[in-house]
C-alpha cells in the first residue's frame, strides 16, 4: 500500500498532461496507418523521452502502446485494412458495419470496448502481474505449439462456406511464413535465389497486401456515375449505440478481456492472436453464429477488447519477469533500460514505488485513450463519405509509403502489389483472406515450437498430450473445430429442410 | 466455343499443380544439413502436402458436387458486363504494375502524381479538386515520411 501511495505521488507530475496526449494523438496515427506500428511510433519517441523523468518517459511510451492497438481498428473499419496485425479480427465485422451506413457506431464500439479491455488489463497489471507471470512461465514449446493450433482452429469459424478453402488458405500462409532464413538452422527457404527473399515476408506487408490493395482492386468495377451512395454529414454519427447493445456486449467485451490479459501474458503472442482466439470464443457461445462476419457488433466488441487487454497482459511479463510479451513490449523493455530501469523480479524491489506509478499511470492512459477516441471518433467516421476514386488514390499512396518504410525496401513495396493481386483473385473465387494472415501469424510460432519439442522429447509426439496444458489447449481446439463442424452441418441440414 | 466450369475446378487445379511443383522442389531449394528426422524441410513439406490436398479435394468438390456454370465465347459475351469488368479489373492491375516499376526508378513523389491521374482518369473523375486533393496527400505523406518520422522514400 505504502509503494501505490508512493506510485500516486510521482504521478502528481505536470509533464504527464503533455506527455500522455502527445503519445496517445502519435499512437493512434501510427496505428491507423497501414504499414506504421506502434513499434514504430514507440521508436520514434524514445529519443525524445530522454531527458523526461522515467515515470513520465515510460508513460508517454505506454500511451503510443495503447493509442496504437485502438488506432489500428479505425483503418479495419473503414477500409477494411487492419492498421496493425493486433486488429485484423476487427475488420470481421467492423467494416460490414461501415458498409451498412453504422461506422460511427462500429468506431464507438471499438473505442469503448477497447478502452473497458484496457483498463481492465491496467488493474490486472497493477493486482495480480506476478501471479499471472508464474503460470505463464510454465509453457513450454509443447504448450506454445497447442497454443498455435488452438490459434488456427479459429479457421473453422470463419470459413462457413467451405472448409477447404479455409485449409488451403491457412497452408499459403504457413508456407508464406516459412520463406526466408530458418532461425532454428540457418537453412534458407524458398529464396530461388533471390537474396532479398532471405529475411522472409514481413507480417505487415502481407498484412497490406492481402488486405488493402486487394479491397481497392475488389472495386475496380466502381462505377462513379452509378454505384456512388451520397451520405450526408449529419447523418452518419446519428447512428449510436442503443442501450439494448451496450447489454448484448457486455459478455463478449468480458471474454475478449480475459482471453486478451491471458494470451497477452503469454511471452511471443500478441493482441493479434488474443483478438482471434476471443473472437471464435464469442462467435461459438453466440444464439446467433451466424450474423458473425456480418456486421455484428459483438464481433467488434470482442476483437477490440481482447486486443487492448492484451496491451495491460503483455506487460505483465516484461515487468514482473523481464520477458517481453510482444514486439512493442521489447521495445518498451528498452526504454526502461535507457531510463536506468531494469525489468525483472529486482524491479519491484529496487524501484518499486516507480514501477506502481507506471502501473498506476497505466490506468490514466486508458482513460484518456477514451477522451481522445471520443473526440476524434465523429471526425473519423466521415472518411466513409469520401468518394471512392479519391480514397483509392489516398490508401495506394500511403500503403506504399509505409511498405517501403518497414524495412526501407523497395522490395516490399513489390510484395504488397504480389500478394494484392493475389489475394484478389482468391477473394473473386470466395476465399476468406483471415486464414492466409492466421497461418502467416501463428506458422512460425507453430514451426519453432513444435520442433524444439520434438527435440526435447527425443522425437516423441507424446510430450504434446502428455503436458496437461498443452492438451487442455488441444482439446479446447479439437472441441471448437467439432462444435463449429456440427452447428454448421445442422444448420445446412435445416436450410435444405425449409426449401423444401 | 463453349466451356463448363466452376471456380472450384480453376483454382483447385492451379493450386494442385503449383504446390506439386514447389513440393518437388523443396529439397533443392531447402538444402539443409540437420539429420533429424524433424527438420527445416519439414513444416514446408506439411503446409505444402496440405496444400495439394485440399485444393485437389476442392477441385473434386468442383467436378462433382458444386453446380458449374456455361460460359459461350461469343459476340455477345464479349459485350457483357462480367467481361468489360474482366477488361478493367486487368487494365487496374496494369496501373499498378506500372507504378511498382516506375517507384523505384522516379521516386515516390513522381510515381505517386503518376498513380493519382492514372485512377483518377480510370473512374473518369473531372473535378480538379480530386486531383489537387490527392496531389496534396501524397505531397503530405512525402513531407510527413521524411521530416516527421525521418524516414527517406525514394
Amino acid at each position: 500500500m505504502e509503494l501505490v501511495l508512493s506510485g500516486l505521488n510521482i504521478l502528481l507530475n505536470w509533464q504527464l498532461l503533455l506527455a500522455i496526449p502527445l503519445g496517445m494523438i502519435l499512437g493512434i496515427i501510427v496505428g491507423a496507418i497501414p504499414g506504421l506500428t506502434s513499434d514504430l511510433g514507440i521508436i520514434l519517441m524514445i529519443p525524445l523521452t530522454y531527458t523526461l523523468e522515467p515515470t513520465v518517459a515510460i508513460l508517454a511510451l505506454v500511451s503510443i502502446y495503447v493509442g496504437g492497438t485502438y488506432g489500428g481498428s479505425i483503418t479495419a473499419i473503414l477500409i477494411n485494412t487492419p492498421g496493425t496485425s493486433a486488429n485484423a479480427a476487427t475488420l470481421f465485422d467492423g467494416y460490414p458495419m461501415a458498409q451498412k451506413g453504422e461506422a460511427y457506431k462500429a468506431l464507438s464500439m471499438a473505442l469503448y470496448a477497447s478502452t473497458i479491455g484496457g483498463l481492465i488489463g491496467a488493474f490486472v497489471l497493477l493486482f495480480l502481474a506476478p501471479p499471472i507471470a508464474k503460470v505463464t512461465l510454465m509453457f513450454g514449446p509443447a504448450e506454445y505449439l497447442s497454443l498455435a493450433v488452438f490459434g488456427l482452429s479459429v479457421i473453422a469459424g470463419v470459413s462457413n462456406e467451405n472448409i477447404f478453402k479455409g485449409l488451403i488458405g491457412a497452408c499459403i500462409g504457413i508456407f508464406v511464413s516459412t520463406i526466408g532464413l530458418d532461425v532454428i538452422s540457418g537453412t534458407v527457404r524458398f529464396t530461388f535465389g533471390n537474396i532479398q527473399l532471405r529475411r522472409g515476408i514481413d507480417l505487415i506487408i502481407a498484412l497490406i497486401g492481402l488486405f488493402a490493395i486487394s479491397e481497392i482492386l475488389m472495386k475496380a468495377k466502381y462505377n462513379p456515375k452509378t454505384d456512388r451512395t451520397v451520405v450526408d454529414g449529419s447523418s452518419i454519427t446519428k447512428m449510436k449505440i442503443t442501450k439494448e447493445e451496450y447489454k448484448r456486449c457486455r459478455k463478449p467485451i468480458t471474454i475478449g478481456t480475459i482471453i486478451g490479459i491471458i494470451i497477452g501474458a503469454t511471452p511471443g503472442t500478441g493482441g493479434g492472436l488474443a483478438a482471434f482466439i476471443a473472437y471464435n470464443q464469442v462467435k461459438q457461445s453466440s444464439s446467433h453464429p451466424e450474423t458473425f462476419g456480418k456486421g455484428e457488433i459483438e464481433g467488434v466488441a470482442v476483437s477490440e477488447s481482447a486486443n487492448n487487454a492484451a496491451c495491460g497482459g503483455t506487460m505483465i511479463p516484461m515487468l514482473t519477469l523481464g520477458v517481453p510479451g510482444d514486439g512493442a513490449t521489447a521495445i518498451l523493455m528498452g526504454a526502461f533500460m535507457v531510463h536506468g530501469l531494469v525489468p525483472g523480479p529486482m524491479l519491484f524491489k529496487e524501484q518499486g514505488s516507480i514501477l506502481y506509478a507506471i502501473m498506476l499511470g497505466a490506468i490514466i492512459v486508458n482513460i484518456s485513450l477514451w477522451v481522445f477516441g471520443k473526440f476524434f471518433t465523429r471526425f473519423y467516421a466521415h472518411i466513409t463519405r469520401i468518394p471512392f476514386e479519391l480514397l483509392a488514390c489516398i490508401v495506394l499512396t500511403f500503403c506504399a509509403a509505409g511498405a517501403y518504410s518497414t524495412n526501407n525496401n523497395i522490395y516490399d513495396v513489390y510484395y504488397i502489389f504480389i500478394f494484392g493481386i493475389l489475394a484478389y483473385y482468391l477473394r473473386l473465387m470466395r476465399f476468406q483472406m483471415v486464414p492466409i494472415l492466421l497461418g502467416i501469424v501463428l506458422g512460425p510460432l507453430a514451426e519453432m515450437n513444435f520442433r524444439r519439442a520434438l527435440i526435447l522429447s527425443d522425437g516423441s509426439y507424446l510430450i504434446f498430450i502428455t503436458r496437461p496444458i498443452s492438451l487442455a489447449f488441444l482439446l479446447i481446439a479439437f472441441g471448437s473445430v467439432a462444435t463449429f463442424t456440427v452447428k454448421e452441418f445442422l444448420h445446412q441440414r435445416k436450410e435444405r429442410t425449409q426449401q423444401t | 466455343m463453349k466451356i463448363k466450369y466452376n471456380s472450384e475446378m480453376v483454382i483447385g487445379v492451379l493450386l494442385t499443380i503449383a504446390s506439386g511443383i514447389l513440393f518437388a522442389r523443396i529439397p533443392i531449394e531447402i538444402k539443409t544439413l540437420e539429420q533429424t528426422m524433424v527438420n527445416a524441410q519439414t513444416v514446408p513439406r506439411i503446409a505444402l502436402g496440405g496444400l495439394s490436398l485440399f485444393s485437389f479435394i476442392l477441385f473434386l468438390q468442383g467436378v462433382f458436387l458444386i453446380p458449374k456454370k456455361v460460359i459461350v465465347f461469343d459476340q455477345a459475351f464479349k459485350e457483357s458486363r462480367g467481361f468489360k469488368d474482366t477488361i478493367r479489373a486487368l487494365i487496374y492491375i496494369g496501373i499498378l504494375i506500372i507504378y511498382t516499376m516506375v517507384f523505384r526508378y522516379l521516386g515516390f513523389i513522381v510515381s505517386s502524381i503518376y498513380l493519382i491521374f492514372a485512377i483518377l482518369i480510370y473512374y473518369g473523375a473531372r473535378k480538379k479538386s480530386y486531383y489537387a486533393i490527392a496531389l496534396s496527400v501524397s505531397a503530405g505523406v512525402y513531407l510527413v515520411f521524411t521530416f516527421v518520422l525521418n524516414i527517406s522514400l525514394p
